[in-house]
């Protein structure tokens, strides 16, 4: 998919057959809209979003400037922002303008992913400005309101706004209420957009999760929310799609009948590092496996949507996840593996157990490795189980999705050293992006030796290396108003709805036995079991 | 060109920093299948798949990068320097094989000299590196006058080939016609031809159907944020009404050189054809140059009424004078009339960007800055690279452009050829 399109057919919503009939009648006229503007025909590649005011709540914390700073100095170095774009830094620190951009300036240097020349950097920060004030402070919304208006009056007229929420999810209602008491998400016809963005977690449960949608749905209708999750808007998995739906010969095999079962691993190496205290509340299944597996998963499983925009797309992958049958409490023990990594050695260093990281309780019960097994019921995928497994202080980084297909039905080369190794599709989301499809060949000789060879596609020998951050990629589609990669409500709830039971049940249990494996490998013994169980074996990568 | 000439192999086993070529190798052959042989040399060679930079082996070399054949057909060899510098340097964006061909000595005996190079680029820390090809040709003698017979057995099967003139086509000749054979899509740059250079730009209108092949003309490419400054005008509901009540389209031109016929046209040109493509627009009166120049004007403008419906469209190309490069566009001026509303469009270029300012009945709208550097050669290069797919939108304002021009046959063939 090119983002660009599906920002293109997502604002083509179609007219009621009677706004069609009134205005063939020319009773009526068919609203306008800005896609039906036959100037806009192949210009969506580079398309410029609206003039607009962004409002990035949490500017001064590590998230605005490790990744949304960066990414917007990109947008602006190559020419993405519209001209007169302007970001308002909202913080409770003392800064004035200067001095945050100088902070910001600092932090582009040491995050950017290309270089920014300095004239170039100049004008992006010139473009920041702070707007001092604590989340529930009346006083500070009330002034920012003034500070958005002067800003529309100065160019466009027109007030259209993005608000970004880079700060801890127990801010979110506070600061949507407030944007709400103060009228700023008022979408009045000819005054401009207003759009929200919000960082995951949504939630730390089912039911806070539920709160929080409704939280903020009581300000933004659902079509203004953006939520971010980053992994959505990396190259491969967007070339996921593209694999599946712009190729032809995969779809056909991609189900039950081909495929044995898919392995999906998200593998870090790296540990919590100064994340402890946070991570103590979160966990891996918080973390990663409520949000960027199951998205990932939902990807794989889909049915090809009706149309490439936001919707369709988000329709798909919800019935996916509603087609996951979460654990029952009784199984949980059974399909789903915790542990947490103990002292070890990664890539050549000591490094220590999770229970000796800074600001992680000595006795912690946090689960820093997480593995299951998950059907997804439906008619594609009935029976074929996919294994997910993440955790820190695996090996090495590696994600990737690996398809697993079925051995051949009949086996004809009795006489080979080594029966046909079944087909495997890998998709590498990181490092090294790339697809590789593994298939068995005939050893040169005169035996009938057979060996897996594998047919590998980097995305580097074939494309430009300066692929976009995701985070590029996202704020620019919550400009441009395509949401199509970004998480919808139900989709949150409904992946809760997944993890809810795995929590609840090791909530009552006794406590593990932790640490259960070393930092260096793959995770705890059981997580082989569980693959072995029905004899297979995690991909060794 | 750039790189060392004496090396017979592998110039460099050196680690690279990940985005910064390294010329990994270079060789010289005297034939076609010298080349070839030279060509599988380097890939065949295990010193330059292994090198030991602490002492072990490590595979860095992975592989020849999988995206198109580019062929340079460059004429002079001085040109044929400047584009394998700018192919070169297309770090991480190469095309697999670039052969770049000059021609030398028409007279003399036929020779040909190859100089065969591989750069290599670690487009990571943690990925592999991948390589591409750069061999630079020269045909002397009669060799020179079969280009295509040269470049054929040199070309990566199953890779698209694109077809680079970064001078002026000769599209009628023969030697073209075996080139556009090969090709899958030509590039080129019509802003840079000769007199007005519509001439030209008619026969290229004609390729498509005839060699089934893609334009690229880096002249149409480089006009994009002027589309998009005056697309953006539309995206309010408001105001794309008056787009169907389009009146007048003027574009203002650079011009140092009063005699019409003398400064290229063909990026003024393209600005009326896209717009007229993509309004549907006919034409009732193909573009032709005035007598004389009108008020303010460097020197006799061109004229073309366009129509949509029973609705004209008037359009002149209007030459002033100015220190922009020559044929360059200053200003794009839209008209459009509706019931009794009138919305007048002002783009103008700035040396970094476009700016659009717009009244509705004399009221001025908030203007709109477009952000927009000029693009170089090597922008252009790497984006067509880039983009290899079917531009239809771009296909179409070539066929109109030759449609304005009075090739009525230009709209039909294209519409076979797609």
């Amino acid at each position: 998919m090119t983002r660009t399109r599906a920002a293109a057919t997502s604002t083509q919503k179609a007219a009621s057959i009677r706004e069609e009939r009134l205005a063939r009648d020319g009773r009526r006229r068919r609203p306008r809209r800005a896609s039906d503007n036959p100037l806009r025909e192949g210009l969506r590649l580079e398309r410029v979003p609206d003039p607009h005011t962004m409002v990035l709540f949490g500017a001064t914390g590590d998230l605005s400037h490790r990744k949304v700073f960066p990414a917007l100095a990109q947008l602006w170095r190559t020419n993405l922002l519209p001209a007169e774009w302007h970001l308002v830094a909202v913080g409770r620190r003392p800064y004035d303008d200067e001095s945050f951009r100088a902070e910001v300036g600092t932090a582009l240097d040491r995050n950017s992913r290309v270089a920014l020349e300095p004239e170039v950097a100049r004008q992006f920060l010139e473009r920041i400005s702070y707007h001092r004030g604590d989340f529930d402070e009346v006083a500070a919304y009330d002034s920012l309101v003034e500070r958005i208006a002067a800003h529309g009056r100065e160019h466009d007229g027109v007030a259209n706004v993005l608000f970004y929420l880079a700060t801890p999810p127990s801010a979110f209602p506070t600061i949507v209420g407030q944007i709400g008491r103060c009228g700023l998400d008022h979408e009045m016809r000819g005054a401009g957009w207003r759009r929200v963005v919000i960082e995951k977690p949504f939630g730390r449960d089912l039911e806070s999760a539920g709160r929080l949608n409704r939280e903020v749905g009581r300000v933004f209708r659902e079509a203004q929310v953006y939520r971010i999750d980053h992994y959505l808007g990396k190259e491969t998995v967007r070339n996921l799609l593209v694999f599946r739906f712009g190729n032809g010969i995969f779809e056909p095999i991609w189900s039950r009948q081909y495929v044995d079962h898919v392995q999906i691993t998200v593998a870090e190496s790296l540990g919590v590092g100064e994340r402890g205290a946070f991570y103590e509340e979160t966990g891996a299944v918080r973390d990663v496996l409520q949000n960027h597996m199951l998205q990932l998963l939902s990807l794989v499983a889909m049915e090809p949507p009706a149309a490439f925009a936001a919707d369709p797309l988000r329709d798909e992958k919800v019935k996916v996840l509603r087609s996951i049958a979460p654990p029952p409490r009784g199984r949980v023990t059974r399909d789903v593996v915790r542990g947490q990594y103990g002292p070890g050695w990664v890539e050549g260093v000591a490094v220590p157990g999770y229970r000796g990281e800074p600001e992680v309780d000595p006795g912690s019960e946090t689960e820093t490795y997480v593995a299951g097994r998950f059907e997804v019921d439906n008619w594609r995928w009935s029976g074929v189980p996919f294994y997910l497994r993440h955790g820190k202080r695996l090996p090495k980084r590696a994600t990737e999705i690996a398809i697993q297909f079925r051995e051949v039905p009949h086996k004809l080369f009795a006489e080979a050293d080594m029966d046909p190794q079944p087909n495997l599709l890998a998709i590498r989301i990181q490092p090294d992006e790339g697809i590789m499809l593994r298939f068995g060949s005939k050893v040169p000789g005169l035996g009938l030796d057979i060996r897996p060879v594998t047919m590998d596609f980097t995305y580097g020998s074939s494309f430009a290396a300066d692929a976009p951050d995701a985070y590029e990629t996202l704020l620019l589609d919550a400009m441009l108003g395509d949401a199509s990669l970004f998480t919808r409500a139900d989709e949150v709830e409904a992946a809760w709805s997944i993890v809810a039971p795995i929590l609840g049940t090791w909530l009552d249990a006794p406590p593990p036995a932790f640490p259960n494996y070393e930092a260096g490998g793959w995770g705890p013994a059981t997580a082989d079991a569980l693959l072995s169980r029905d004899d297979r074996r995690w991909r060794r990568l | 060109m750039a790189g060392p000439r004496s090396h017979h192999g592998i110039v460099s086993t050196e680690p690279a920093a990940p985005g910064e070529p390294v010329l990994r190798w270079a060789s010289r052959a005297r034939s076609v299948p010298e080349v070839g042989r030279e060509l599988d040399r380097i890939w065949s060679t295990v010193s330059l798949a292994a090198v030991a930079p602490d002492g072990g082996v490590e595979r860095r070399i992975a592989a020849r990068s999988s995206v198109m054949n580019l062929v340079v057909i460059a004429g002079r060899s001085e040109v044929g320097e400047r584009a394998a510098s700018i192919v070169e340097g297309l770090t991480g964006r190469h095309p697999s094989r670039a052969l770049v061909v000059s021609q030398a000595d028409p007279d003399g005996p036929a020779w040909l000299d190859a100089q065969i190079h591989a750069h290599c680029v670690l487009p990571a820390h943690d990925a592999p590196e991948t390589c591409s090809e750069l061999v630079y040709l020269t045909a002397g003698g009669e060799t020179g006058q079969h280009l295509a017979g040269i470049v054929a057995p040199l070309l990566i099967h199953d890779l698209p080939v694109a077809v680079w003139w970064p001078v002026e086509p000769h599209f009628e000749s023969q030697q073209s016609h075996d080139l556009l054979a090969l090709a899958d899509r030509v590039l080129v740059d019509g802003s840079r031809w000769s007199g007005d250079g519509l001439r030209q730009l008619a026969h290229m209108a004609t390729l498509p159907e005839r060699f089934r092949v893609e334009i690229t003309d880096f002249a149409l490419v480089r006009q994009a944020r002027w589309r998009e400054a005056i697309a953006s005008t539309f995206d309010r509901p408001n105001l794309l009404p008056h787009l169907r009540g389009l009146r007048e389209v003027h574009v203002r031109y650079a011009a140092r050189s009063v005699t019409p016929g003398r400064t290229n046209i063909v990026k003024p040109l393209y600005h009326v054809a896209w717009l007229a493509a993509r309004c549907g627009l006919s034409v009732e009166r193909p573009l032709r140059a005035t007598d004389e120049a009108g008020d303010g004007e460097a020197g006799a403008s061109h004229r073309a009424v366009l129509r949509a419906g029973r609705r004209l469209v008037r359009v002149s190309l209007v030459p002033t004078e100015a220190d922009a490069p020559s044929g360059t566009t200053l200003a794009v001026d839209l008209r459009c009339e509706r019931r009794r509303s009138v919305l007048e469009i002002d783009v103008t270029a700035m040396a970094e960007g476009v700016v659009v300012r717009a009244t509705v009945d004399g009221e001025p709208m908030p203007e709109r800055r477009f952000h927009a550097p000029r693009k170089r050669e090597p922008d252009l290069l790497a984006q067509a690279i880039d983009e290899a797919g079917h531009d239809h939108v771009g296909a179409e304002a070539l066929a109109q452009a030759a449609m304005i021009l009075g090739e009525p046959r230009a709209l039909a063939a294209h519409r076979r050829a797609h």
